[in-house]
């Protein structure tokens, strides 16, 4: 039998064709520039920069970030220039780079998200959008949006009817039923989901007694939380037919594998990246190596196979 | 440019109770690393723990040193505070070290032909990465006060003594070595007896109490103020935007320890 030698990694999500499932996650990869140094951003399936709001916002204060047993909290607060400043500073550092882009966004209000996805629209250079109704660190909007069914429903009609670009929804994992809110967005008019974003957290110290994030309450990733994510992200899958895309303590290939054989079409890296900046192009290897070993063709034909 | 790189331990050797001082073999870095930069180091091999640690260099020796054994290091000088310095007091000669570096902004020196008086304060292993200004500033008349809680932090001292024209202040909390008391309760009872000039440049580094005191003391005009800091880091390279500090510029109210820093402007910074 002859050896595969270049197995297919591309996938589809939406309308976008990645050359492989490796995007990286929104937050942790900056505006992708603070990683030109380290890697070849053209290898990466898709580059998903920090989240954007329509005016800028300072973010939570310091202390911002802790470390935990195998994992991260956070409280950043999605601290960004919002939407001008973006598009005349961030966006043209893009224009040389040959991947997709997938611009990561969150309104404080539903008008807000709706607003936004129409002037992205209108932008040039931009693969596809990402809608955050997750983030478990700013008071308004975010995660508010995501923890409702119903709520999370009606955003992403309005949203879907102002902009044809591929929306993903990214969804929180502190609700009751994931599953749940994935088929609602998708009944909406998702063209994918993407999980899981992070859990809410918090650490005390216990010398001052006082907490060791400034916001008090942060948001958790890192290999911590990857059984709880890859378990979400296999009920999601059995219960909507739109692309899902697995993220949660991916550090390596083998973890990424997981997602996807339960059923993830893509995935992302998140707080790996932060620890080797290498990850997403060492993970994009091991898949294709993992591909040849088991004789498989196309990564596609992964997605899913997991026995249960 | 900052790079990703693996670099070679050639000694890790205890010089007091709870400091090391760790050298490491990576020419790459060692080369281009300038005063006040950092490195971001991944202590353990596997998640425990997770996030690389940042740390000032001591020394580094460029690939042309003319003493062969010191070419490409870097010398790391560390205290044994929790579970990441903790991993590395159990580096061993020829483990591999996987590092980012060099980051961030570093000192910047007085302009020529400009002579103002240089003093260094440093708290605890904060003076470590004033050292490496030494090195810059070449034959300069320096004023060094070292402070730390007993006489087992006070470091670096038999370095700034061999430098010639350099007056050195030592202070202990405990008064177990020097002046009993901070160092920037030193630095006050002595600052009008130091040097000529009108202008002052002033270099700090420690915690962050000290350097809120530092900032209570010095406000006078015609001194400038240099302070590195510390913080949390997530990635150490300005992707995550974990370790900001509260500035006074309304348009860029928090900015990044790891990037925009870690040297900033003493007045630049709001020290709560």
């Amino acid at each position: 039998v002859n050896p595969i030698r270049n197995p297919d990694l591309s996938v589809k999500i939406g309308n976008i064709k990645l050359k492989n499932p490796v995007m990286v996650a929104s937050g942790t990869f900056g505006f992708g520039e603070e990683y030109e140094d380290f890697i070849d951003l053209n290898q990466l399936g898709a580059i998903i920069p920090k989240g954007i709001s329509l005016k800028p916002m300072i973010g939570n204060p310091p202390p911002r970030i802790f470390e935990t047993e195998g994992g991260i909290i956070n409280s950043i607060g999605l601290q960004n220039p919002g939407f001008q400043d973006f598009i005349e500073n961030k966006l043209p550092f893009y224009k040389n780079i040959k991947t997709h882009l997938i611009i990561n966004f969150f309104g404080n209000t539903r008008r807000e998200y709706i607003q936004l996805a129409k002037r992205f629209d209108e932008v040039p250079g931009i693969s596809g959008l990402e809608m955050n109704i997750s983030c478990p660190n700013v008071k308004r909007g975010g995660m508010v949006f995501g923890s409702d069914p119903k709520m999370a429903y009606q955003l992403v009609r309005e949203v879907r009817k102002a902009t044809k670009l591929t929306l993903i929804i990214k969804l929180s994992p502190n609700v009751t039923d994931i599953a749940w809110v994935a088929k609602s967005v998708e009944e909406g008019g998702a063209d994918a989901v993407s999980l899981i974003n992070t859990f809410r957290a918090m650490a005390v110290n216990i010398h001052s007694k006082k907490p060791e994030l400034g916001n008090i309450v942060g948001g958790l990733s890192g290999p911590a939380i990857k059984p709880i994510a890859l378990r979400m992200v296999w009920e999601v899958s059995r219960r909507v037919k739109i692309p899902v895309i697995g993220m949660g303590g991916i550090m390596k290939a083998e973890d990424a594998i997981e997602f996807i054989l339960v059923g993830a079409s893509a995935v992302q890296i998140g707080s790996a990246n932060l620890v080797n900046p290498r990850t997403a192009i060492e993970v994009i290897d091991g898949i294709e190596k993992y591909l040849i070993k088991n004789r498989i063709n196309h990564v596609q034909e992964l997605s899913g196979l997991f026995k249960p | 440019m900052a790079l990703q790189t693996d670099g070679i331990v050639v000694k890790n050797d205890r010089i007091k109770p709870f400091y090391f001082l760790l050298t490491i073999y990576c020419p790459q870095i060692a080369n281009e690393i300038e005063t006040g930069q950092f490195i971001m180091l991944k202590v353990s091999d596997n998640h425990s723990p997770i996030l690389r640690r940042p740390f000032s260099v001591y020394r580094s020796y460029s690939v042309d040193h003319p003493e062969r054994k010191k070419r490409g290091c870097l010398l790391i000088l560390y205290k044994k505070v929790g579970k990441g310095t903790q991993k590395m007091t159990e580096f061993k000669k020829g483990r591999k070290v996987n590092m980012i570096g060099p980051l961030g902004n570093g000192f910047s020196l007085p302009p020529f032909p400009s002579s103002p008086d240089i003093i260094l304060i440093g708290g605890g292993v904060g003076i470590v990465s004033l050292y490496s200004l030494v090195q810059r500033l070449g034959s300069h008349e320096l004023f060094v006060f070292i402070g730390g809680k007993t006489k087992n932090d006070i470091l670096c001292e038999k370095d700034f003594k061999k430098l010639i024209g350099s007056k050195i202040f030592i202070a202990t909390e405990d008064g177990s070595l020097g002046y009993k008391g901070t160092v920037i309760d030193l630095f006050l009872s002595q600052r009008k007896r130091l040097g000529r000039s009108k202008s002052q440049y002033i270099y700090s580094c420690g915690p962050v109490d000290m350097l809120k005191e530092l900032a209570r003391v010095v406000k006078s005009k015609g001194v400038v103020c240099q302070v590195s800091l510390e913080a949390r880091m997530g990635c150490g390279f300005g992707a995550c935007w974990g370790c900001v500090v509260k500035t006074n510029d309304p348009k860029k109210p928090y900015e990044r320890v790891c990037k925009e820093g870690p040297v900033f402007n003493l007045k630049d910074i709001v020290w709560e």
